[in-house]
């Protein structure tokens, strides 16, 4: 090829790459535009090489041709980087319809506990911050700690009390947390403080205030001097950090073998706000917490000196204050496994627009 | 128990504008739940006792009687529905004019073409249960035209819960109440009215035999012949106040012993006295049948206490009478039982019989045996008023072997006051307990509290027991609430509880799962949609329900019904559940703690993705729990109905086997419920219990390392036979100085991958400790690794 005619192609190369530059919208386009050009292979990078092809008398001249070529192209290359990049700056300050910022996040399904098990660990937490343990026990239980050892022989009365579900391997489905209360005393001895959040059953036919399984969270604290006014205090400070707010409470005499004295501690409804609704049977008051203090017999069985120690116990009833905490009125829901009922619809579908009660 | 404010008034002044319901609420507060209170209002006028002269049918009616009465000179003609009126029996009378709430104004009226005067009124109207349509009949002492008080019909009844005095037999009568409603009002209680005890036990008349072969069975059997009396109703305000107490009125004897009952809560039995000689109390021998008054013939438990005349059963000791020595129409002796049972064994065969009676309810709360005297005395007082004609016919026989001593507890003020956490003087002990009939006597710095026999039967017996009953009259509400003092103690975490506690947390907050707790008796219909039958664990005798007999083995058939019953409202959730189930056997140990995992979505062949998904789940789970990776290893042992015969893995966490995670085979969900066939369901159930022993992994950070490390891919053929955990365990054999880490990129079947081949693709990381390395150290680490790779018997791409 003579000098000429490399000129002309060096003018054609340029021409083409300005145009191929041009249409690139992005800088990764742009280098492979430029790679086109300038590379190994490239229309330019393939003449570079040529030099050599030349007389020598010419080649001062083709390099000179070659090199401004290369200018010029770089030079083309570094115009369209700053045309991209200015295009890119603009692009990203402008306002698109598709950017929506009201848009909800992206986001996993929530998921959410059961109802009962929010007000366990509420309830847990408050205990844990009064230095209590949280201990669990068997659902199968045997006649001893469920009854014996709670100060309730065997053809008492009080066996009425709790409608037991009896095993045909002669155990029971315990009927309260309580059974937990002499295990606890027998793993740990005094002083002792714990909570037993847990699973309880009763033989009871089942209507919407009636629940043959159910949970209840017993509590225990055993130490020197423990008194009745230990224990509404320890009553109330629960409730109030439970809701929140004070409760009003009133604490009457109840009966529990295995306390004594023992009490009812009933709290106001909060559905009718103690004017009397179906929940509370009218009577504006709730029995939610029956307590007392501990039957000294109690004590013995689980190998307490209850000349030294006196303490006093609660089976909060864990499944009445989940109804009362998320307005349940229907306590069969909690065991049916039907998430409409037992999980907040923010929690089980995407996100909502509106949530209306059915009128 | 039912309680009648007219009938308290017998016993205590109260006042004529008693608040009832601030009444019933003192008592809730200070001695057991009230229930209830209702007002009894009858508001009648001009109501009169009338004589029926003759009886009629009136023809073209079903059941309708023309009746004359004679209300008192002057004779009426009235129309009657009552199924029972005899002639010259008295009833009550509503002339026109008369008014009641239930039947307002009487006028006179055409019944039937029957001119209709006055109306005779029933139970119903007047507050008293009574069979259908009955009417009220007088005693003979009521003369016709005499006029029915109407303040007697009117009322207030106090319904106090039954669970609320099991403890308290003396409370299980009006008096026993009455003596709290004096205390609490701070009003005197009156003397019980009795006919004096030497009237009856030093007459000179015969005694009764009495034998008991075991006095821990019957403590005491007291007994009196009365003679002169029959058949006829009793007076109408006994009638009245048994009624307001749910009592059915039948026959002056019947309500006597009941009216005594509910006063004194002393149950008291009316033998024929023709009928009986000689009163022992034995046992049954086994198998022995008996027919109680209600006409059934019962097989008798083994060891039930029955009362005998010459060894011959005539009652079913503390629970129901014999038909045989029943009292009839022409009985005019009665042998008058009242007696004292050992409470378990009376309670023992109530149940065996299922026959729970207003007598066996109060013998299984320890009666005061002082009781069974004082009810017979007080028998007389009321039979006296009666039966004009009534005779003693024996002495009062009283069989007591071994009278219970007088229960007396030194009570500490000073531990009084630190028990309750509030200033009692001990003036104020001593006035609130006299006031419930306790004796109270200074002893040094104690006091001697001397127990009354009504509350010396298994209710008062130690301190704590006194206490309560000056804490109540204190009232709980008045003592002041204050934080306990406490001993510090360390104790150590409940790790199965911790963990429990923790599986949720991940689950239910990071993870999307929503906690269900489901019932853990199985349910047999279910589970045959599941093609299986109950598992033999542990089976309930008194099942909630027929069917569901079988406590659960495993958390997954109920979680499967829960998904079933929430794929008709949702497109896709998680479940999870932690709770117990249960082997075969009869030890507190054949129970564990399970955690169920379900992951459901609608869509069609979405199993693979939905088994990866609940497998990532359970990794997080184990990590984030228990700090230990999961890995899933081949399915070992039998596979339960709803795990897919090859989509299953052995979950093993620590080297534990741990739990398996499957998805249900098309068939099963197409068995469950049709729309299930265009479902995917993935579960998992893992036991925590045997993951006790599982440990953290040390979670030591290391420093960054001071030389550069580089990253190598390579991809492997490897047959598609072999699984991922497969070609892993080989390359955990590979040694190298230079190999930090090897880790898993991706898999790859398709294009460019032969038929019957899997491409793996892994990254290793490569370094030295110290220096950086070449590029000698990088391809010699290739070729060796190269070289392994062949011996494996893969093919590097």
């Amino acid at each position: 090829m003579n000098v000429a005619d490399l000129r002309d192609q060096l003018a054609a190369i340029q021409t083409e790459a300005e145009a191929s530059f041009k249409s690139a919208k992005t800088v990764d386009e742009l280098r492979s535009a430029r790679s086109q050009v300038v590379g190994k292979s490239g229309s330019l990078g393939k003449l570079m090489g040529t030099i050599k092809d030349y007389a020598p008398q010419e080649r001062g001249e083709v390099g000179k041709a070659l090199n401004a070529a290369n200018q010029a192209i770089q030079q083309l290359v570094d115009q369209h980087t700053q045309r991209i990049e200015q295009a890119d700056l603009a692009a990203d300050a402008s306002q698109t319809a598709a950017f929506d910022p009201t848009l909800p996040g992206k986001r996993p399904p929530l998921g959410s506990v059961h109802p009962v098990t929010a007000v366990q660990w509420q309830v847990e937490a408050i205990f844990e911050r009064l230095g209590f343990t949280v201990e669990a026990g068997p659902e199968m239980e045997s006649d001893y700690y469920n009854f014996e050892a709670l100060n309730i022989p065997a053809m008492h009365p009080a066996r009425d009390m709790q409608d037991t579900f009896w095993l045909k391997n002669g155990l029971l489905l315990r009927t309260h947390t309580s059974p937990v209360q002499v295990r606890a005393m027998e793993k740990f001895g005094a002083p002792l403080r714990c909570i037993v959040p847990g699973r309880c059953f009763r033989y009871e036919t089942i209507d919407a205030s009636h629940e043959n399984t159910f949970h209840q969270c017993e509590g225990l604290m055993i130490d020197r001097n423990v008194s009745i006014a230990n224990l509404i205090a320890v009553m109330r400070l629960l409730l109030r950090e439970v809701f929140e707010r004070d409760v009003k409470v009133r604490l009457r005499p109840g009966y529990f073998p295995f306390v004594e004295p023992g009490f009812e501690l009933d709290m106001s409804c909060l559905i009718c706000g103690g004017d009397g609704c179906a929940t509370c049977k009218k009577s504006g008051w709730l029995e939610i917490l029956p307590c007392g203090m501990v039957h000294p017999n109690v004590l013995k069985f689980g190998g307490i000196d209850p000349h030294e120690y006196t303490g006093f116990a609660f089976g909060l009833g864990l499944t009445r204050l989940a109804m009362m905490k998320y307005g349940i009125r229907d306590i069969r829901v909690m065991n049916q496994g039907d998430l409409r009922s037992i999980v907040h619809p923010s929690r089980l579908n995407g996100p909502t627009v509106v949530e209306r009660d059915r009128c | 128990m039912l309680i009648s404010v007219n009938w308290l008034r017998d016993f205590v002044d109260l006042p004529g504008n008693l608040d009832v319901a601030a009444l019933a609420e003192r008592f809730t507060m200070t001695c057991a739940e009230v229930e209830g209170v209702e007002r009894v209002s009858v508001e009648a006028k001009g109501l009169i006792a009338a004589r029926v002269v003759s009886l009629a049918e009136l023809p073209g009616t079903r059941n309708l009687r023309k009746v004359v009465l004679d209300v008192g000179g002057d004779e009426v003609t009235t129309v009657s529905a009552a199924p029972v009126l005899r002639v010259d029996q008295c009833v009550i009378f509503a002339p026109p004019g008369a008014r009641t709430n239930a039947t307002g104004k009487i006028g006179t009226a055409q019944v039937a073409g029957q001119d209709s005067t006055g109306m005779i009124l029933d139970g119903a109207s007047l507050g008293i249960p009574m069979a259908e349509d009955d009417a009220i009949f007088c005693p003979p002492s009521m003369v016709p035209g005499e006029a029915i008080p109407p303040e007697m019909l009117d009322d207030w009844v106090i319904e106090v819960d039954n669970k609320s005095i099991t403890h308290r037999p003396d409370l299980w009568g009006h008096y026993g109440i009455a003596r709290e409603v004096a205390a609490i009002l701070d009003l005197p209680l009156k003397a019980y009215q009795i006919t004096p005890l030497a009237e009856l036990s030093q007459n000179g008349l015969p005694e009764i035999p009495i034998e008991i072969d075991d006095a821990a069975r019957c403590p005491r059997y007291s007994g009196l012949r009365i003679a002169g009396v029959g058949h006829q109703p009793a007076p109408l305000w006994m009638q009245v106040r048994l009624g307001h107490v749910g009592m059915r009125p039948i026959d002056c004897l019947v309500d006597l012993s009941n009216y005594i009952m509910a006063e004194l809560g002393q149950p008291t039995h009316a033998f024929d006295g023709d009928k009986l000689t000689k009163i022992e109390v034995g046992l049954a021998k086994p198998g022995e049948k008996f027919t109680t008054l209600d006409g059934v013939e019962r097989t008798l438990p083994d060891g039930a206490l029955m009362i005998q005349n010459k060894r011959h059963h005539v009652a079913l000791a503390g629970i129901m009478g014999g038909l045989e020595t029943e009292v009839s129409d022409g009985t005019q002796t009665i042998l008058l039982e009242s007696a004292n049972f050992e409470p378990a064994g009376i309670r023992r065969c109530a149940t065996a019989l299922g026959l729970r009676t207003e007598a066996s309810a109060r013998f299984e709360k320890s009666l005061d045996p002082v009781n069974t005297v004082q009810a017979i005395q007080r028998f007389v007082y009321l039979a006296q008023q009666e039966f004009p004609n009534l005779e003693l016919a024996s002495t009062l026989s009283d069989c007591y072997p071994k009278p219970a001593d007088p229960i007396e507890v030194e009570i500490d003020p000073t531990f009084v006051r630190r028990f309750m956490g509030h200033e009692v003087s001990n003036e104020e002990m001593a006035h609130i307990l006299t006031a419930i009939g306790f004796d109270v006597q200074p002893a040094g710095s104690k006091l001697k509290v001397g127990v009354p026999s009504y509350r010396a039967t298994k209710d008062i017996g130690i301190e704590a027991d006194i206490i309560e009953e000056v804490a109540r009259y204190v009232g709980y509400d008045n003592i002041d609430s204050r934080l306990p003092d406490v001993t510090v103690r360390h104790f150590p975490p409940n790790t199965q509880h911790v963990r429990e506690r923790e599986t949720l947390r991940a689950l239910c907050r990071a993870l999307g799962y929503c906690e269900v707790h489901l019932y853990i008796w199985l349910d047999d219909a279910w589970l045959k949609h599941l093609n299986v039958t109950a598992p033999s664990t542990i089976d309930l005798r008194n099942p909630a329900a027929s069917g569901q007999e079988t406590l659960r083995h495993s958390l997954i058939p109920g979680m499967l019904a829960a998904a079933d019953r929430n794929r008709l409202h949702l497109d896709g959730f998680k479940l999870c559940e932690v709770g117990s189930v249960f082997t075969a056997g009869s030890d507190v140990s054949n129970q564990r703690r399970n955690l169920g995992m379900i992951v459901a979505q609608r869509g069609k062949n979405i199993d693979d993705e939905l088994f990866a998904t609940l497998k990532g789940d359970v990794e997080t789970w184990a990590w984030r729990v228990l700090g230990t990776p999961a890995t899933f290893v081949p399915h070992e042992g039998a596979s339960p109905a709803w795990a897919h015969e090859h989509k299953t893995a052995g979950v093993s966490i620590g080297g534990i086997a741990a739990g398996t995670v499957s998805v249900v085979p098309l068939a099963l969900r197409r068995e469950m419920d049709e729309h299930l066939a265009s479902w995917g369901i993935a579960w998992a159930e893992i036991d925590l219990g045997v993951l006790a022993s599982a440990k953290a992994e040390d979670l030591k950070l290391k420093p960054v390392p001071e030389h550069p490390e580089v990253e190598l891919d390579f991809s492997m053929l490897v047959p598609a036979t072999d699984t991922y955990g497969t070609v892993n365990g080989k390359l955990a054999t590979f040694v190298h100085p230079l190999l930090r880490r090897i880790n898993y990129v991706t898999a790859y079947e398709g294009k460019s991958v032969p038929q019957g081949k899997r491409s793996l693709t892994y990254r290793t990381r490569i370094g030295a400790a110290d220096r950086t390395l070449t590029d000698a150290d990088l391809t010699e680490f290739r070729n060796t690794f190269a070289d392994f790779v062949k011996t494996c018997g893969y093919e590097q791409r």
